[in-house]
């Protein structure tokens, strides 16, 4: 039996950055993820860190809170955030109307929108359309999802808060009216943990319906599917929105070395709905079309998908549903000793987690105030470490490295320091051997494909053709071993690969494709000795 | 400017170099266009024929398992006999050219690979006999520092799961890197070049006796190292005081440039034509007989007239088909490219490939459809083109990346399209 004051459920950045609110007020929390962290909305979404402008009409209270929370986290979280600034371009279709309210209401919300000559504009981003009409500079910015969890978790655990991934949450007890503690099932061992605590807080985003049922409680959260697409290079430099009321398939966001478009909006039945079929991949270049003219002749990488969870106690449904956050605490309901928060954008989850932390402080009389917006979520490096990386690692990775491990930099250094060879085994993102075995060691580490969330293995140009070989030989080298087999699990991270490569199998993408097989199949025989192994 | 010749050839992969080689052996004067080097020169060099049907391994000789496939696979077409004949030319040209293939006594021989797999291949180099692990029982597995996709521990970890290979006592060794400085990857391909040297002879060598000093073991295995001719191979195998065997690897791979070297030579030696970094745009056609194709190469956009053509395009990977979403095409002569039953590919282009990743994908056996004489057929069954032929992976109705039939099925359907080009002319 284990104890403590708040449960928080759910691993996404609501989840982990109240873990790191609590933990910073000195109150005892722990987290419980039913998968890896991220692994739900908090990864599926397109990387950008709002400026607020593509909610100033529609949304000002959104908006408003958007550009605060997009200045802080330049901040807190500058490992996390690539400052590219963004556009927004109107092409002569779009109603010049809706840029004249917009530029207003960017002005009413406090968010710089500067007008930008169109051919200054098409000096910068060369890709853009001829036709484009108007353009303004708004400060949009991009944001790793994967990265700013991981952060915000080494960040709790330095305040002592505990996270618990592939724990699913089984149970909610409550006794006369009042919660006292959780039920989890950790799906690797099988094991059933049971926690007692004081205060549950139910942050499981598109999943948060299905936990609130757990405590006998009936909320409105509707999952609506988004799906995006990822191309293998960048093909603008900054954010690229369309100037139109909101809609499908106008938001363009490099990212790294790759560019993320999306995205849809379709309500769905189940939260873990995150097949992308053919039909909206290629709905979604041709609304792209008219910005980016070329945007066909683009590798796709993959498509993906997620669900939001979108706030719908009046039945309101996609687009017409609200993007902010609302936190309910079930007291009203007649349960005391647990809240949900429901809805809300990843830009805003520091606010979000404030919110909330704010509200279960409350409850369990602690006055210490939030102080999550003033201290940065991961210290630098320091610059003796940064010289001492600069023997391992190539000159060029090592900022990257840095800002992706945070607080574990200074070990993977030490231990980079020990190989004979740190060898580079993914040249698209930067992973070197020593990163790749530190992760691998980490308890909550438990396949390549777990890796692959932390250091972004296999994300880039080869999709795993080549990394993912070389990683499984590298962890063999070093005996660190999984559940499964290195060739079964090097099967089942291409695997992973493929689900998102078949809704956008055509042209380049299924030439890789095809090299793929020849390398694992042809050469390999990766698909006979699956068969023909032992695991 | 026109240039003629009897046969023009499209491809430098197995199947054009072959077709180039037969057409030429014919007395007929060829010309071979390539766009690049093919995927046979960055492959294994191992030549399978065929390693499974349906899933099933194939015991005994594969030739003898051709008769389960179905009607319209291209060994099928080709014939049991057809098939003989060109892997018999194959042979001989490779042993010419110092790339002597062997096959093992009964079946297919499965070559230990990088991944610690088995492959089922048919014809191979010498330093590919796999079987000598079967009698093994010990074995040491040998990688050179700074080899990222070679580490014996996984091959060591994998081989033994198979039942039969789980006895033997499995030992691994690293040799110093001996190019100082590569700043680069450094693949296999950069030690071959080495070894290919006395000095890197005598360094690899040397350093093998080392390691079995260290740790005796009845067979070593290796990346593959050991030079880039069979001559290197065969004095570092010499010296070797056990039996080497080289793993396949990723690209690129040195036992597939073995195989091109000795192909090129063979071309050299017939006086063959070669007109590298062509990318051939357009046919002229009159009516089902093609006159000319016209490429862009390094001088400028060409016309190159023939009697007979032999395309050996390659698939979606080599360039051959051209693909969009949920419609594919042969890129020269714009033919359909059919799934293997002869039907039109899927509309919704996730029916083109099954959830699984090694299941059974319609777009891995699509291709163009051709009759006996590798002729291209329309999706009515009817001749689309008279003196056009095709083969290797352009031709439909097999998939060589379960079957593990690929080289194979390139040089069956070269053999086959090169003696139909050649009976038109």
């Amino acid at each position: 039996m284990k104890q403590t004051s708040v449960v928080i459920i759910g691993g996404g950045a609501t989840g982990i950055g109240i873990l790191r609110d609590l933990s910073m007020r000195g109150v005892d929390a722990v987290l419980l993820e039913m998968g890896g962290l991220a692994h739900g909305t908090s990864s599926r979404f397109h990387g950008l860190l709002h400026s607020g402008a593509r909610y100033a009409v529609g949304d000002p209270e959104s908006a408003r809170e958007c550009i605060e929370e997009n200045m802080i986290m330049r901040r807190i979280g500058k490992q996390c955030v690539e400052e590219t600034e963004g556009f927004f371009a109107a092409l002569p279709e779009d109603d010049p109307d809706f840029a004249a309210r917009w530029v207003t209401a960017c002005k009413a919300a406090g968010i710089a929108a500067e007008a930008v000559d169109p051919d200054e504009a098409r000096r910068l981003e060369p890709r853009l359309s001829p036709r484009v009409r108007e353009v303004y500079r708004v400060p949009d910015s991009c944001i790793d999802g994967f990265r700013l969890v991981w952060h915000n978790a080494l960040s709790a655990r330095r305040y002592g808060g505990e996270v618990l991934t592939y724990h699913e949450v089984t149970a909610i007890r409550t006794e006369q009216g009042r919660v006292i503690g959780v039920d989890a099932k950790n799906r690797v061992t099988g094991e059933t943990v049971a926690i007692d605590c004081e205060y549950i807080v139910n942050a499981a985003g598109s999943w948060s319906g299905a936990v609130a049922r757990m405590a006998g409680l009936d909320v409105s959260v509707s999952p609506d599917k988004g799906t995006l697409i990822v191309f293998n290079h960048r093909f603008t430099s900054r954010v690229v929105n369309r100037l139109h009321k909101s809609s499908d398939g106008d938001i363009f966001v490099p990212h790294g070395s790759v560019t993320i478009f999306g995205t849809t909006s379709t309500p769905s039945k189940d939260p873990a709905d995150s097949l992308p079929t053919s039909e909206d991949v290629t709905r979604l270049l041709d609304i792209g079309e008219p910005l980016f003219p070329a945007l066909r002749s683009y590798r796709i990488l993959r498509a993906f998908a997620g669900t939001r969870p979108l706030y719908t106690p009046n039945n309101a449904a996609g687009r017409a549903a609200s993007r902010n956050f609302h936190i309910v605490d079930h007291m009203d309901e007649g349960l005391r000793g647990m809240a949900s928060i429901f809805g809300g954008k990843l830009t805003t989850y520091r606010l979000m987690a404030e919110r909330m932390s704010d509200l279960v402080c409350r409850r369990l009389g602690v006055t210490t105030p939030c102080r999550t917006a003033e201290e940065a979520i991961i210290p630098d490096p320091a610059p003796e470490v940064l010289e001492r990386a600069a023997r391992s690692f190539p000159a060029h990775g090592i900022r990257l490295v840095a800002d992706r491990l945070g607080d574990a930099f200074g070990d993977v250094v030490k231990n980079a320091a020990r190989e004979a060879d740190n060898g580079m085994l993914c040249e698209c993102e930067m992973v070197t051997a020593a990163e790749i075995e530190y992760v691998a060691k980490d308890p909550a580490t438990h396949s390549l494909h777990d890796v692959r969330l932390r250091t972004r293995l296999g994300m880039g140009t080869c999709q795993g053709t080549f990394c993912s070989l070389r990683a499984a030989a590298a962890l063999a080298e070093r005996h660190v071993n999984f559940a499964l087999s290195p060739v079964r699990d090097v099967q089942n991270f291409l695997q992973e690969r493929w689900r998102g490569l078949r809704p956008a199998l055509w042209d380049t993408q299924l030439k890789e494709s095809e090299l793929n097989r020849a390398v694992y199949l042809a050469t390999l025989n990766l698909d006979g000795a699956c068969r023909e192994q032992n695991n | 400017m026109s240039r003629t010749t009897d046969i023009l050839v499209v491809g430098s992969g197995m199947a054009g170099l072959m077709a180039a080689i037969v057409a030429s052996e014919q007395g007929k004067r060829v010309t071979l266009l390539s766009r690049g080097c093919g995927s046979l020169n960055i492959g294994s060099g191992c030549v399978d024929v065929l390693g499974y049907v349906n899933g099933q391994a194939v015991e005994g000789q594969p030739l003898d398992a051709l008769d389960a496939l179905p009607e319209r696979h291209p060994y099928r077409l080709v014939g049991r006999e057809g098939v003989e004949e060109a892997l018999k030319m194959l042979s001989a040209v490779c042993a010419r050219h110092g790339a002597p293939l062997e096959a093992a006594a009964n079946g297919n021989r499965r070559v230990p690979t990088i991944l610690g797999t088995l492959k089922p291949t048919c014809l191979t180099l010498p330093s590919c006999r796999g079987e000598l692990l079967e009698t093994a029982a010990s074995a040491l597995v040998v990688s050179v520092e700074g080899l990222k996709d070679s580490h014996p521990a996984l091959v060591t970890a994998q081989l033994r799961r198979y039942p039969h290979l789980a006895n033997i006592a499995w030992h691994e060794a690293h040799l110093e890197n001996p190019i100082p400085g590569a700043h680069r990857n450094l693949s296999p391909l950069d030690i071959a070049r080495y070894v290919e040297s006395p000095e890197g002879t005598a360094w690899l060598a040397a350093g093998l006796r080392n390691a079995l000093r260290a740790t005796p073991a009845d067979v070593v295995l290796l990346p593959p190292v050991c030079g880039l001719s069979n001559a290197a191979w065969e004095a570092v195998a010499a010296a070797a005081p056990v039996p080497l065997v080289e793993m396949p690897t990723l690209p690129p791979g040195v036992g597939g440039l073995r195989l091109y070297t000795a192909l090129k030579n063979e071309l050299q030696a017939r006086d063959v034509d070669m007109v590298e970094n062509a990318l051939v745009t357009e046919a002229e056609c009159d009516g089902k007989r093609c006159a000319a194709l016209v490429a862009e190469t390094a001088c400028g956009r060409r016309r190159f007239a023939a009697k007979a053509f032999v395309m050996a395009t390659g698939g979606f990977m080599g360039g051959g088909f051209l693909s969009s979403p949920g419609e594919a095409r042969e890129a020269v002569f714009g033919l359909p490219v059919l799934q293997a039953d002869g039907s039109l590919l899927p509309a919704r282009p996730e029916d083109w490939s099954d959830q699984n990743i090694f299941g059974n994908h319609a777009f891995a056996s699509a291709g163009v459809m051709v009759n006996a004489a590798m002729s291209p057929l329309r999706i009515d069954g009817a001749p689309a083109l008279n003196n056009v032929f095709f083969a290797g992976r352009s031709v439909g109705g097999y998939d060589f990346a379960s079957e593990k039939s690929g080289n194979g099925v390139a040089v069956a359907t070269a053999w086959r399209a090169a003696l139909s080009a050649c009976a038109q002319c």
